[in-house]
């Protein structure tokens, strides 16, 4: 029956979780909980504990909150990403300027920009989003600048004998082959940044999930912990299985690269 | 339109190496005429198609289409690739329609041009399917009409039927035979198939290779509809496969530092190799 309901949920070709994965997590968790007291069972306390959270208003309030700035920033680093890969893919001065600038945002893992953040908006909401921009976004900006570089030779050819040209040619030909690359990125941003969110709610008094991570080490509440660990992490597989996975998969066939 | 190509010379510098792809090339195709450009791989074949249609210049000689030199790539003269290179992101209507939306046509008029050229290679029942969901014959057939709803003066067809099974490669020839009748472009058609060759062109150029020249022409007077069986049909094929296979000997002994002989190039055809069947 789990089978069956996972199979409408997820249909072939790319299902993302199977239930027997499931069923061995569970397994070697609850091994581990039996061999070592002080780690919390799961069925017994943590998946409890995340039970009890979602009756309190203030948690659902985080889980809202935190889903509300990650859609926020995430329309941000796809603006900013894609705008400034097209950019960098097309306009060569653009790339000799700015081009490891984009490289370098890349590279400065999302956490690290929220001191930065902080500095510049304060313990707000703001620099919440900020930070996932600049840790999301670098990674946009590249895939987007190789896939506007990378038109099959064969396509650009056909293209300019059937009479497409200069802005017609970019528009028509060169975005539109970039696009596998480019939700490409988009996948990969989304971890990127879902994690810098988790950072920048840590270290900022914004009310998430990332806040309620600091709170509950605190108070020392490992099976609140863990259970909050658990909620981020299904969050971002689910995401990635059920939207962008999918969606890559399915622009992958079309295009005919699978 | 005339296509014209006075000694045109191409060179390809590798690995330090610099090689003659082609050499004084010289040729004429009358407007209407339908041209074979036979020979072995590397002759430089899919070259001369690539400097008519204007993506490539020649470092030597001038290209003419309909007296006015080629300085780049136009729709009035369109390409047919092997490898059909459709748009995997446009349905196959939306990839026919490409040229006449790129020429600024409207879309009442592009719709309507699209399905006329889709029936011409019977595929209005495919308007809404992606490439990706098509046979490498469907495929080409979309290719053919996306070329053609254009209307170009020239087309040109690299080695369009190659990667096709010999039934499909059969009805799409005809095919293309039929359509050519209706708006009858000048065609430059590569191949290597010499029975193709021999079953489509008025004329038919033999290209050597390394250096690319023009070994040979071959008028095919016989009317349309051809038999393979026709007698003057295997003269002709007879005599370019004798220039061919020196040309083949000659590639491996280049390439592979080997001698090798095709006996049968030289000596009596058995009616297998008359007609193509061992290409």
């Amino acid at each position: 029956m789990i089978r069956n309901v996972f199979r409408t949920l997820f249909p072939k070709g790319y299902s993302f979780l199977r239930p027997e994965a499931l069923v061995l997590f569970v397994i070697v968790w609850e091994a581990a909980a039996w061999l070592w007291p002080s780690w919390p069972s799961l069925l017994h306390k943590v998946l409890p504990a995340l039970e009890r959270d979602f009756t309190d208003p203030t948690f659902v309030q985080a889980v809202v909150g935190s889903a509300r700035r990650m859609s926020i920033g995430y329309v941000w680093v796809m603006l900013v990403g894609i705008s400034g890969g097209m950019l960098l893919g097309r306009l060569p001065i653009v790339d000799q300027l700015l081009g490891s600038f984009a490289v370098a945002i890349h590279a400065i893992p999302g956490a690290a920009w929220v001191p930065l953040s902080i500095v510049w908006f304060g313990m707000t909401e703001r620099a919440v989003i900020f930070t996932v921009l600049l840790g999301a976004a670098g990674i946009v900006m590249v895939e987007t600048d190789t896939g506007i570089r990378e038109v099959p030779p064969l396509i650009g050819r056909a293209a300019r004998t059937l009479g497409a040209r200069g802005l017609n040619y970019f528009w028509f030909i060169v975005v539109p082959a970039a696009i596998p690359k480019i939700v490409g990125g988009l996948r990969l941003a989304w971890a990127f940044g879902w994690r810098a969110l988790m950072a920048g709610e840590l270290l900022t008094s914004v009310n998430g999930l990332g806040q309620r991570l600091n709170q509950v080490a605190k108070a020392q509440q490992l099976d609140q912990l863990l259970a909050l660990m658990l909620l981020i992490a299904a969050i971002g597989i689910v995401v990635d299985g059920m939207i962008f996975k999918r969606l890559e998969y399915e622009v992958r066939v079309r295009w005919g690269l699978v | 339109m005339q296509v014209e190509l006075r000694h045109v010379s191409k060179t390809f510098r590798q690995n330090g190496r610099t090689i003659e792809v082609l050499q004084d090339i010289n040729l004429t195709v009358r407007e209407g005429e339908f041209v074979c450009l036979l020979g072995p791989s590397g002759c430089g074949k899919s070259t001369i198609i690539n400097l008519i249609a204007g993506l490539e210049s020649s470092d030597q000689g001038e290209v003419f289409v309909g007296g006015t030199p080629v300085t780049g790539p136009d729709p009035s003269r369109v390409v047919v690739f092997q490898d059909a290179a459709l748009f995997p992101w446009l349905t196959v209507q939306g990839n026919v329609e490409f040229g006449l939306r790129m020429a600024g046509v409207g879309p009442a008029e592009r719709h309507a041009r699209a399905l006329e050229y889709l029936k011409l290679v019977h595929l209005s029942k495919f308007v809404h399917a992606y490439p990706h969901q098509l046979s490498g014959g469907m495929k080409q057939r979309v290719a053919i009409a996306r070329a053609l709803v254009l209307q170009p003066a020239v087309l040109l067809l690299d080695e369009p039927f190659a990667a096709l099974d010999a039934q499909t490669r059969a009805v799409l020839q005809n095919e293309l035979l039929e359509i050519w009748e209706l708006a009858r472009p000048t065609i430059l058609f590569v191949t290597h198939n010499v029975r193709e060759a021999t079953g489509l062109a008025d004329r038919v150029y033999v290209i050597s290779s390394r250096p690319g020249r023009i070994r040979d022409t071959q008028t095919i007077a016989v009317p349309r509809p051809r038999h393979a069986d026709d007698p003057v049909l295997q003269a002709h094929q007879y005599k370019i496969l004798g220039i061919l296979g020196e040309e083949v000997e000659k590639v491996f002994q280049e390439e592979l530092g080997e001698t090798v002989h095709f006996p049968e190039a030289r000596h009596e055809a058995s009616s297998e190799q008359a007609r193509g069947m061992h290409i």
